[in-house]
């Protein structure tokens, strides 16, 4: 268990100024499974006046509007997590039903489908190891390099090319697991240290979930924070806008996440 | 019958009809079509007690599929007890996962229901389709009937037919009774090239509310406002939309939508807003859906249906395959996905090597298909030209969920203008009746 501080700042800048904007930002700590959010701050720049949401997969958002002319616009999250905490079994398997089903990004192709019978699993082998075990190996088959996929490439699209960023690996080893019929779900989230924001992957066992890291070829511990999961990558999309002007736009990213 | 007076005015009623604008919109290979609906005077006649009968069964059955509705995106119920198997719904692309958890207001999925039905020789009627997101063609019948009226008094005054012209009463109850803080009541359009632009503006006009595009509406603190022409917001309880589910919010569907509203569905979660009807019904309107529609009538209301469904199999199971693959070219099959008549192929059509292809592909992806028995349609009488010939036709029956569920004593009746063909779907070029229910 541990209680590990985060700040979370995004800024996105604008070649001409922006009229008006709606946002869906989908970025606060989840409050269930092995973690439990302390407190936390929030600013806006311009300010603007948030309402905080749920979806459908009980991820919690803020949403708005900006109306004030702008060329650049910033949120900032930070705040204390308890990491760690034990996980609660789900209450029946409609919980998890969806998490079986292709979806989206994660759906696999041919490509994926041979790769997937290279694997050679025992019947004595649990989902955990068989999922495990796909980690491991796609941790070796697999380069991580930034800029040569974007968010909207698909799991089969990133496998032929070779190589990505977490977010491939993430959908790559979701479309396997669904492939040995394991309730698998995508995770968007944050990791110790600095960086980016991060991705990983979260499969079901009787009932548990329990999540793998396939870019640093880990189990998950509790140095992840959970920002919110999903199917694939555009149901845990941080950062979503309506946009009414604004030209070309670049956005930075800083996440910072340290124990005291 | 043929002795009526008003069969002497069809002409005059298709012009004034298309004279009022009763057109689909048809867009293909990228342009923009506009094509008249062929009205034929010859009424379809349902007797008062055939009627009483098919009310009976159309209110059992959208009553069953709300409930089903509010099951699959709360507890799945059905789903556990294994009424239906979960592959139907997590693989359809008709389940939103985005309406996981979400209650309409007064637990109200589906307002507005076309059933399509057929009768068939036997003179029994046999449900063929549920439409439940945007379902479209009151209007039709509505406006025919009162240019009918105008053109020809005299009928209408002889024969005891039940007056149409109160579907808009019926539509604004149904809204009304979901409507949310007692805002304004609008219908959303995707504007004048959508097919059913007509009817869009028809019902509007008729019930009084605005009809409003998507850059009319606001979300503004967790609420929904109309933009009024000085600039000033207006509160909105409930939308009639008629545009589909994926292009209403492009924060929470398609983020590619032009015409939808950032942040509508984030109200309507809130229970803010009325959505007519609720996103995500999709799921209940589904092809493979439908073969269970009767186990759900049992399963949730513990009857038994009093409208049959078309005898249908479902490859899925391995003795439905059976059967299909014994009896393929007795069936026709129709692709899960597809919609407006496409997808649909009879299996005594194809030839050697396309049937040999479909039956590998059926096999494959046994899940995509359904198969019935092609009904042995009773054929209604057309007037074409001066002669009266038989066609197939439909019935798209309409279910309102008010305080209570309301069937309009009417329907649009549908056939085909081609002596061969069993589709009817007006893209398709078929063309439309009006539907009398005697009154006694």
């Amino acid at each position: 268990m541990k209680m590990l501080h985060f700040d979370y700042q995004m800024e996105v800048s604008y070649s001409i100024p922006v009229d008006k904007c709606y946002y869906t930002i989908k970025c606060i700590p989840m409050n269930c499974g092995t973690q439990r959010l302390e407190s936390y701050e929030v600013s806006f720049e311009p300010e603007t006046k948030y309402s905080i949401g749920q979806d459908g997969f009980s991820n919690s958002y803020f949403y708005g509007r900006e109306d004030v002319h702008h060329k650049t616009f910033t949120f900032g999250i930070k705040g204390v997590v308890t990491t760690g905490l034990k996980a609660e079994k789900a209450e029946d398997d409609m919980e998890y039903a969806v998490y079986r089903y292709p979806y989206g990004l994660n759906e696999s192709g041919e490509r994926i489908r041979a790769y997937h019978d290279t694997f050679e699993f025992t019947n004595d082998m649990s989902t955990y190891q068989k999922a495990e075990m796909m980690m491991r190996r796609l941790y070796q088959d697999f380069v991580y390099q930034k800029h040569v996929t974007d968010c909207n490439t698909s799991a089969e699209d990133a496998f032929i090319l070779g190589k990505g960023v977490c977010q491939d690996y993430a959908h790559i080893l979701i479309a396997l697991c669904h492939l040995e019929k394991i309730p698998t779900r995508y995770v968007a989230g944050m990791m110790i240290g600095e960086g980016a924001s991060h991705a990983w992957v979260e499969i079901c066992q009787d009932g548990i979930w329990c999540g793998l890291d396939p870019t640093n070829n880990k189990l998950v511990d509790d140095d992840y924070i959970k920002l919110s999961h999903g199917r694939d990558a555009s149901d845990c999309l941080i950062n979503r806008g309506v946009i009414v002007g604004g030209g070309e736009q670049t956005q930075d990213i800083k996440v910072h996440v340290w124990e005291e | 019958m043929y002795d009526l007076d008003l069969l002497e005015h069809t002409d005059t009623v298709n012009e004034l009809l298309a004279r009022y604008g009763v057109k689909f919109g048809i867009y293909k290979n990228n342009t923009f079509k506009e094509q008249l609906f062929p009205f034929d005077t010859v009424p379809r006649i349902i007797e008062a007690d055939e009627f009483d009968f098919l009310e009976k069964g159309l209110k059992q059955r959208v009553v069953a599929l709300n409930l089903f509705l509010k099951d699959i995106y709360s507890e799945k119920k059905i789903v556990k007890d294994k009424v239906i198997p979960e592959d139907f719904i997590f693989a359809s692309s008709g389940y939103l996962a985005q309406c996981e958890g979400v209650t309409p207001p007064k637990d109200i999925y589906s307002h507005i229901s076309g059933i399509d039905l057929v009768q068939g020789k036997d003179k029994s009627w046999y449900i063929l389709e549920d439409n439940l997101r945007v379902p479209s063609g009151a209007s039709y019948p509505m406006i025919a009937r009162e240019i009918c009226r105008r053109s020809s008094p005299d009928t209408f005054s002889d024969l005891h037919i039940e007056d149409n012209r109160n579907y808009a009463k019926l539509l604004r109850r149904t809204m009304d009774n979901v409507c949310v803080d007692g805002g304004h009541t609008v219908i959303l359009t995707p504007g004048r090239y959508n097919a059913a632009y007509f009817e869009h503006s028809y019902l509007a006009e008729k019930t009084g509310a605005h009809l409003v595009n998507g850059s009319e509406l606001i979300v503004q603190d967790d609420k929904l406002y109309y933009r009024n022409y000085d600039g000033s917001l207006e509160r909105v309880g409930a939308v009639y939309r008629r545009i589909s589910d994926e292009y209403l919010d492009p924060l929470n569907f398609n983020p590619e939508s032009v015409i939808g509203i950032p942040h509508i569905y984030d109200v309507f979660r809130k229970g803010n807003v009325a959505l007519l009807n609720a996103p995500g019904n999709g799921i209940a309107d589904d092809k493979g859906i439908y073969y269970f529609v009767p186990k759900m009538i049992r399963y949730y209301l513990g009857e038994e249906p009093i409208l049959n469904n078309a005898p249908t199999y479902l490859p899925f199971y391995e003795e439905d395959m059976k059967y299909v693959l014994e009896h393929f070219d007795d069936l026709v099959l129709k692709d899960v996905a597809e919609a407006g008549g496409y997808g649909v192929v009879f299996g005594n059509s194809m030839t050697k090597q396309e049937k040999k292809d479909f039956i590998e592909l059926l096999k494959s992806e046994p899940r995509r298909f359904i198969a019935q028995e092609v009904i042995d349609f009773l054929d209604i009488e057309i007037l074409d030209g001066n002669e009266i010939v038989p066609r197939k036709a439909d019935l798209r029956a309409f279910v309102l969920m008010a305080d209570e569920p309301l069937v309009w004593k009417s329907g649009l009746t549908r056939f085909s203008r081609n002596p061969d063909s069993f589709i009817v779907n007006s893209s398709q070029g078929g063309g439309f009746k009006d539907t009398w229910v005697l009154s006694h």
